[in-house]
């Protein structure tokens, strides 16, 4: 499994290298946010492990720029910060998961397992309605201008469920069965209010109310 | 000042020019009338005592046949008049006459009666009324300069008494800098309590953190000082083999460091409750619901709030986030499926939920979740350092923290701040 690790100090790269060659990785090193930037998007890695802190610049732009040249290989990041609006940012740039270091080897390697398997079988998919496109991998909002929301999971699936077929009216119950077991009878008002809560990111005229019937997704307006 | 002095004097000459120009005007119109009357006899008229005791202007009547003046010191300034063509009134100036005014203003008039012609002027002497006009005029700026002196005295007094209190303040501030006094004394009027208040927060605060500071450096170089000399002094030893005790001996003083350090700089990083710091708790917690959604892709991570997302709480942005994600993640660890969190207000406290529908915690031991220094997560990984968090940031804020059994099946976590006032 071919990996990329982008970390600058040698001490660390090094020893690092070999853990996960011992562990069945096949790993290239790089130590730049230039070199980075080519190695993964020329090569075709399985997984990535970047450090935020590199000398010449943010490791963040570095998966920006991949993430912008479609290389969509699982990524997680290394850093020494590990405040959350730190971690917002990297998921938000990219990332698929987080680890702060000092780490032990054993843990990054679980991790690892992990974003590969979620990765496995995963295409780049949206769905698009009218303005609006949503990136059902990383669960985001994507407007016409470009700005970004994130959903939480229920809000996910309900817009996934009406953009999907946009001008169908689905009922509260077909609706119902996107919610998870919030409560353990949920009444009628939790859909309403995230109905509520969609039409204030996509607009109130969005999604029309079909009195007695349910909901539809207009993706002329 | 000077354009008013000259303006009210270029008034009262206007006005008393007007004035007397038409009292004389007045006068010829009588003295018309009266020659009229007399049928133009002129020398009747002056029998008449009227003229001697009455009419106190200088005046002059000429005929084709006789011309008077009177009083007959006046002669030589009012004959020359009877010559112009000029009708109305005339101001002479600069005549040279001995005993006569050198400022006179005269009003002349020419008619007929009976097919003659006759010519009245009447005139008063300007320089008299001048002199009395300026002292008038001196008199007004006198008392105007001195309305004035009044005046600034007033408005100084005033502004010194008003001013007293910014001065002892500022007084304060000298023997506050001068380490004289710590804090400033709470005797400033209304106006500048809330100042002073202020001011003395803030320096609390500054005296807290310092000796925050110094407490954490303190426990720091303690207990990091430490294992670094121990791991140092096997390093150095180079007749010593390093086996696999050793190394995980070296590795577990690291360990201690690095926890030491995390912690310590975790604490410093708080910020506490801070002036013109605030978060908006929806937009934070949506990020972080998203966040922990995607480290926890198989969970669904919920928000239930009724706040609007542009609505800001006092709590340092970090700082909430801290809490927030710090509680989500420890639910998110724990739970099944599901989590909820809760943004709410409701009597001027702001509340935090977060429930999940993991096992929960028994009944007995909930009372010692995130207590420092006591880590539950060396028996049961999860709910420990993270909660410990928390509940510190949470007592800064002089906030409550609250743990119970979920609705979902889990831990639920309530965190309430008042809000301050």
């Amino acid at each position: 499994m071919r990996l990329l690790l982008v970390e600058d100090d040698r001490l660390l790269a090094e020893g690092l290298a070999s853990q996960l060659e011992k562990a069945g990785f096949s790993v290239d090193t790089a130590r730049t946010v230039r070199e980075a930037t080519l190695l993964g998007q020329q090569e075709d890695y399985r997984v990535g492990i970047l450090d935020l802190g590199l000398p010449d610049g943010n490791g963040l732009d570095v998966l920006r720029k991949w993430r912008t040249n479609k290389a969509s290989f699982p990524v997680l990041i290394l850093t020494a910060r590990g405040d959350w609006q730190d971690k917002v940012s990297g998921l938000k740039a990219g990332a698929d998961d987080y680890l702060a270091k000092p780490f032990q080897t054993e843990e990054l390697i679980a991790r690892l397992n992990a974003i590969v398997r979620r990765s496995e079988g995963r295409v780049q998919s949206s769905v698009k309605a009218g303005r609006f496109e949503l990136d059902e991998n990383r669960q985001y909002l994507k407007m016409e201008d470009g700005t970004e929301h994130s959903l939480t999971g229920t809000e996910f699936r309900l817009l996934r469920c009406l953009m999907s077929h946009p001008h169908h009216v689905f009922s509260k119950e077909q609706l119902m069965e996107q919610l998870y077991n919030l409560n353990e009878n949920p009444s009628d008002n939790i859909i309403e209010a995230y109905i509520g809560r969609l039409r204030k990111l996509v607009g109130v005229n969005t999604i029309t109310t079909r009195r007695g019937q349910g909901y539809l997704f207009d993706d002329t307006v | 000042m000077a354009a008013a002095w000259l303006v009210h004097g270029f008034l009262l000459e206007r006005m008393s020019r007007d004035f007397v120009e038409s009292r004389l005007k007045d006068e010829v119109a009588f003295l018309e009338h009266q020659i009229r009357q007399s049928g133009g006899e002129i020398d009747a008229l002056l029998t008449e005592n009227y003229f001697h005791d009455d009419f106190y202007h200088s005046f002059a009547i000429q005929s084709p046949t006789q011309s008077i003046v009177f009083p007959h010191t006046l002669a030589a300034l009012l004959s020359p008049l009877f010559q112009s063509e000029q009708q109305g009134a005339i101001r002479v100036r600069g005549a040279s006459a001995s005993n006569a005014p050198s400022d006179l203003l005269a009003f002349r008039k020419s008619f007929l009666v009976n097919n003659t012609r006759l010519v009245v002027i009447v005139s008063e002497d300007m320089a008299a009324l001048q002199a009395s006009q300026a002292e008038f005029h001196a008199w007004t700026a006198i008392v105007s300069i001195l309305l004035i002196l009044l005046l600034v005295g007033v408005i100084w007094l005033g502004i010194t008494l008003s001013m007293k209190p910014i001065v002892s303040l500022q007084a304060s501030l000298k023997k506050l800098q001068d380490g004289e006094i710590s804090r400033i004394s709470v005797h400033a009027p209304e106006e500048f309590r809330p100042l002073v208040k202020q001011l003395n927060q803030l320096l609390d605060f500054l005296d807290r953190r310092l000796e925050r500071s110094r407490d954490a450096l303190a426990n720091l170089s303690h207990s990091v000082k430490t294992p670094i000399a121990a791991v140092r002094q096997i390093l150095d030893d180079t007749s010593r083999p390093l086996g696999d005790d050793l190394r995980r001996e070296m590795g577990s003083r690291l360990g201690d460091i690095d926890k030491q350090l995390e912690a310590e700089m975790r604490r410093s990083r708080f910020a506490g409750p801070q002036v013109g710091k605030s978060a908006y708790p929806v937009k934070q917690a949506r990020e972080l619901l998203w966040l922990l959604g995607r480290l926890y892709p198989e969970k669904s991570f919920e928000l239930s709030t009724q706040l609007v997302e542009e609505r800001r709480w006092p709590i340092e942005e970090q700082d909430l986030s801290e809490i927030i994600g710090n509680l989500l993640d420890n639910a998110g660890k724990w739970s099944s499926t599901c989590v909820e969190l809760s943004l709410s207000e409701a009597n001027e406290h702001m509340i935090i939920v977060v429930g999940d529908d993991g096992p929960g915690v028994e009944q007995d031991t909930v009372g010692e979740l995130g207590k420092r220094g006591l880590r539950l997560d060396e028996q049961t990984p999860g709910h420990g350092l993270g909660l410990a968090i928390v509940c510190d940031i949470v007592d800064r804020y002089s906030g409550q923290t609250n743990f119970s059994h979920s609705h979902l099946g889990g831990l639920k976590v309530d965190v309430s701040f008042l809000r301050p006032n």
